[in-house]
């Protein structure tokens, strides 16, 4: 019985992570406080579910627009709020996410309360095709099964893509512009294109992200999209490593697994209080985290700088 | 006020500092106010455009109220604190436990209030000051004010559950003037507010403490060669910002009438844009903020509908981040 | 889209009746283990319903506990609790904690976005019947498999009884506010309302919007009474109406009798955070009980000596779906989640013999001999059609006098 619920484990892991990619991009290499990636999120899943419901494209080619959109969201919000200092940046990213979640809610175009629904079809017979081959090893009654390793499949891909990237020429002058902004500018690389263009991939990755949130929830709504993932995402990051791409997967592994694995303890608190425990404990995480091992399990203390 | 190095450069907390450019941004305020009244009066006549005006500052009064601590603690320690909203709900909850203690509302209120600094003070003895000894980073003062946020809310909602409280006020009684009408409590929120900016305003100005804050904030280094007591400092701005936390936080839940342990957070990004509006360390910046926001949310429901409202803050906050980043009373902000 | 929604119905359908099939027979004497899962909103937007939800699902599996021991019949209800945070995603992972632990039925999630993620994700896949609190109509078009059932009347039977109660009470024809609470419910019961009403030849002069937690609720108090409508509908929950009724009270223009709300903002008793001049005089339609008084003053009555959090809206009806899924189980005589969605119609079946929570132990005794029983609850009695909602039922008109409910007539509402 159990075997489901890790699964599930393991499709949140793999949906954050590929999620904290984009935040490691930004806050750990580049020095960048990205708060809206929820935001980026939700552009990609809404854009998704929208032009397959009401326009008929196919779900793979609107996956593509999903990421189109979000980037160009990215550059939008780059573009505007860049110049600002961190920690501006990092409300006025908050900001953003929130006023794409209201609209979201609120606007005719997305369905609003009601949300979104019957944009999957395309996935689950994909699923089902793919349900029936684990079948034939014994694995057909596990239905999360294909969403787990499609998503895994794209979280390792595009980590291995993100890896490589770090070692190019254009990945050390991220690195560069992270421990002295000024020196690099000074070396007559441009700093706002190359935090731009950080955003964007943060952005596109975000994007990713919420195809998979859209296939595992198969309904589209904005409180998926609150700002809360956005600080888990955080949460994941600093616990598997600062400045550590595969600390990403060590950290979605054990975030979700603490904040999951919280539910399956039988206490003798109320059902309100235990579910306020396993807020409390992560928080307490997050606090102890930052204070003992601010670079996270696998990351480097030296890397850990980012300007105000 | 061209005195010594110190006191030249200690004018970022205060609305009056020099210089024709600063002065002008608040006379703009004024005016594009101004104008944009004359244009809903106009609009959709008198009634109904003061009526929004005075919901406006009410619920601009909370937010206000609420922000002066958030900004001193921006101002002066140079923390984002996204844990302060949860104080506020500290403020109110503590005002539930010494009522349920047997105090009287009032005596309650102000046992939470002190509660409230004292916790504060707590959070700074615990969590930032060691965070601040170790040289922590943005990014981890960040996730700590985060964690904090949640052990509070969690916490809170932990012993008293997420059911709606009321501290049983009367929440309907209200005050009319012509065609306006007011809820009495609203109407004591407001004026406690302009209080209370009032008094930290000038505590800030003329108090000796005050003035090492101020200095504090706008030169640490010198500050603390030039001899202050950086440790107290710290210690009465957090144990100050938890109080007006407090108070706000009781004023909100007294005049609104229910509320659960969401409120804070729910409040604290219009928290941060009224902080970033009036500049940042600004007492009487946070409420004129604070104001303003509660202005233009009241008086987008005559030209939206209501729904928006929540989203006409987020978009003031960016809008004024990218004009106007040091606020309507800041100065120019220098790097750090 | 239609004939594969048919397609799918008709597949759930048959393996539920294979199901029911074969698990109907002889396990009738043997010991019943069930095991009953809450999704609760702990935490989250909708956190404030968390705590009397979880209470009414606690005083219904002690009540159940007690019919079985009453009944003689060894049976052992356990309850497991879920955070759904308000939140798809969150109910989803929830719901497989449930599943994890066993168990057999799902009571919750309170809204529709919800439902539909932890029917897809979960729920459908295994049979086991879903009993949401949300009332959009859209959980009757989705392809359940006949395992979603509600105690609570979707948004169109309820915006039809409320056009009913405004045409007995305000008159046909006359101009209404609606307010409503930023959210699926108010959004979809608003829009319904809206449709019927001016189908009726009346007019919408206003529809208010607000998000539960703001600063001030009293530019869109102001916006209705503005609208100098006749009649007044405010869809809410009794938590934030608290709020947004204080603010109403506050224009100074407010006439109470002039209210009209819908079922979640049914209560027998005002709760003391809303302010009397905010709901005394109001009208309200909720689900009818043909012989619901009794019921309605046990369940009080147990709500009250428990103690802890006060009564609120909607308790009954979760309260009802716990009853109606250990009945189910009981019937079945097995606590496999198919074989309990397979029987939920063979205890509220019209013409046997009817059972409500004072006499909950016979219940079970007739349950357990494979009888067909009538559980009529404290919500109402339930006729769940094909797609799992109540069918065309008797609706109350009740009003607010001093505080308390007081049921003033029946509509019936199809």
């Amino acid at each position: 019985m159990s075997v489901d619920f890790w699964i599930n484990v393991g499709v949140l892991a793999g949906i954050y992570g590929i999620f904290t990619l984009g935040l490691q991009l930004n806050a750990g290499f580049i020095g960048l406080l990205n708060f809206g990636q929820a935001g980026f999120m939700a552009i990609g899943a809404y854009a998704v579910g929208l032009l397959v419901v009401d326009f008929g494209w196919s779900l793979w080619l609107a996956l593509l627009a999903g990421i189109l959109l979000a980037v160009i969201g990215g550059l939008f919000v780059g573009i505007s709020s860049l110049r600002l200092r961190s920690d501006h940046f990092a409300i006025a990213t908050i900001a953003f996410a929130e006023i794409v979640r209201y609209v979201l809610q609120n606007a005719e175009f997305s369905g609003g309360n009601q949300g979104v629904l019957g944009y999957d079809e395309e996935w689950r017979t994909l699923s089902d095709w793919a349900l029936a081959k684990l079948a034939l090893i014994g694995l057909g009654d596990y239905t999360q099964l294909p969403l787990f390793i499609a998503v895994w499949l794209a979280f390792l891909v595009l980590l291995a893509v993100l890896i490589v990237l770090q070692g190019t020429p254009w990945g050390r002058v991220l690195r560069g512009i992270r421990e002295d902004e000024d020196a690099t500018a000074a070396l007559g690389k441009n700093v706002f294109a190359y935090k731009l263009q950080s955003l964007a991939i943060a952005a596109a990755l975000a994007a990713v992200a919420g195809f998979f949130v859209a296939l595992n929830v198969t309904f589209l709504y904005p409180s998926v999209f609150d700002p809360t993932f956005t600080f888990f995402g955080y949460a994941m990051l600093v616990l598997g490593g600062f400045a550590s791409y595969g600390g990403v997967v060590l950290g979605g592994i054990l975030f979700w697994t603490l904040l999951e694995g919280t539910r399956l303890f039988d206490t003798a608190l109320s059902a309100g209080q235990q579910a306020s425990l396993r807020f409390i404990i992560v928080g307490f995480f997050l606090l102890l985290l930052s204070r003992l091992r601010p670079q996270g399990l696998l990351g480097n203390r030296a890397e850990m700088r980012v300007r105000p | 006020m061209a005195g010594s190095n110190e006191a030249g450069k200690a004018d970022a907390l205060q609305p009056h500092g020099a210089g024709t450019l600063r002065l002008s941004r608040p006379v703009l305020l004024l005016l594009v106010i101004v104008v944009l009244f004359a244009a809903l009066v106009a609009l959709y006549g008198f009634d109904a455009t003061a009526q929004a005006t005075v919901n406006g500052l009410v619920a601009g009064g909370y937010l206000g109220l609420g922000a002066i601590g958030l900004s001193l603690i921006l101002g002066i320690l140079k923390l984002v604190n996204f844990a302060h909203g949860d104080l506020l709900v500290a403020g109110a909850y503590f005002t539930i436990l010494f009522g349920w203690l047997g105090l009287p509302l009032v005596v309650a209120m102000l046992f939470a209030m002190i509660a409230t600094a004292a916790l504060a003070v707590l959070t700074e003895k615990v969590v930032w000051q060691p965070l601040r000894q170790a040289g922590a980073g943005t990014l981890q003062l960040f996730l700590s004010a985060i964690g904090l946020a949640l052990v509070l809310r969690f916490g809170i909602q932990f012993f008293a559950g997420s059911q709606v409280r009321t501290l049983g006020a009367d929440i309907v009684s209200s005050i009319t003037i012509g065609p306006i009408h007011l809820g009495t409590l609203q109407a004591v929120a407001l004026v406690t507010g302009l209080v209370v900016m009032a008094v930290v305003g000038l505590a800030l100005r003329f108090t000796g403490i005050g003035k090492e804050m101020r200095a504090f904030a706008d030169n640490r280094a010198l500050a603390e060669v030039s001899g202050i007591n950086t440790r107290r400092i710290i210690d009465v701005t957090w144990a100050a910002s938890g109080f007006l936390a407090a108070l706000a936080g009781i004023l909100y839940a007294v005049a609104i009438g229910s509320f659960n342990p969401n409120f804070g957070v729910t409040l604290l990004l219009s928290l941060f844009a009224a902080t970033v509006l009036g500049g940042i360390g600004n007492a009487y910046g946070a409420l004129i903020g604070g104001l303003v926001i509660g202005l233009s949310q009241e008086w987008s429901t005559l030209l939206l509908n209501a729904r928006w409202k929540p989203a006409v803050g987020f978009a003031l906050l960016i809008l004024m981040l990218l004009l106007m980043p040091q606020g309507i009373f800041g100065k120019a902000r220098r790097r750090s | 889209m239609g004939v594969s929604l048919k397609a799918g119905l008709l597949a759930g359908w048959t393996a539920v009746s294979i199901l029911a099939v074969t698990a109907t027979g002889p396990a009738a004497a043997a010991s019943l283990d069930l095991t009953i899962g809450a999704l609760l909103e702990s935490t989250g937007p909708l956190s404030e319903l968390g705590p009397p939800h979880e209470k009414a699902t606690k005083l219904a599996v002690e009540a159940a506990n007690k019919a079985a021991k009453d009944a003689g019949f060894d049976a052992t209800v356990t309850l497991t609790s879920a955070d759904s945070q308000g939140d798809p995603q969150a109910a989803l992972s929830a719901a497989r904690t449930l599943v994890d632990k066993n168990a057999a039925c799902i009571v919750g999630p309170a809204t529709t976005p919800e439902s539909i993620s932890v029917l897809n994700g979960i729920t459908l896949q295994r049979k086991i019947s879903l009993w949401p609190t949300a009332t959009s109509t859209r959980l009757r078009t989705v392809k359940d498999g006949g395992t979603i059932f509600r105690t609570v009347p979707a948004d169109d039977l309820q915006a039809k009884a409320l056009v009913l109660a405004i045409e007995k009470h305000i008159g046909k024809g006359k101009n209404v506010a609606i307010a409503y609470r930023n959210e699926p419910y108010g959004d979809a019961l608003s829009k319904g309302f809206t449709k019927n009403w001016e189908d009726e030849g009346g007019k919408v002069v206003a529809t208010v919007v607000y998000d539960p937690q703001q600063a001030s609720f009293d530019s869109e108090a102001g916006q209705v009474v503005a609208s100098n409508a006749d009649a007044y509908v405010v869809i809410d929950y009794p938590e934030t109406y608290a709020k947004f009724g204080a603010a109403l009270v506050r224009t100074g223009k407010f006439d109470a009798k002039k209210l009209f709300v819908p079922d979640a903002m049914a209560f027998a008793k005002v709760p003391d955070s809303i302010p009397g001049e905010a709901i005394n005089g109001a009208y309200g339609v909720a689900a009818g009980a043909p012989t619901g008084t009794e019921s309605v003053a046990l369940f009080n009555k147990l709500w009250d000596e428990a103690g802890g959090v006060p009564n609120t809206s909607l308790t009954a009806n979760i309260f009802d779906a716990t009853i109606l899924c250990f009945l189910s189980s009981v019937e079945a005589g097995s606590a496999e989640p198919g074989a309990i969605t397979g029987k939920v119609r063979s205890v509220t079946q019209e013409g046997a013999p009817q059972f409500t929570i004072a006499n909950l132990g016979d219940a079970v005794k007739a349950a357990s001999a494979g009888k067909p029983i009538d559980y009529v609850g404290v919500s109402g009695a339930f006729r769940f059609m094909e797609n799992g909602d109540p069918s065309s039922s008797p609706y109350d008109v009740f009003q607010y006098q001093d505080g308390k409910q007081v049921t003033i007539e029946q509509v019936q509402v199809q």
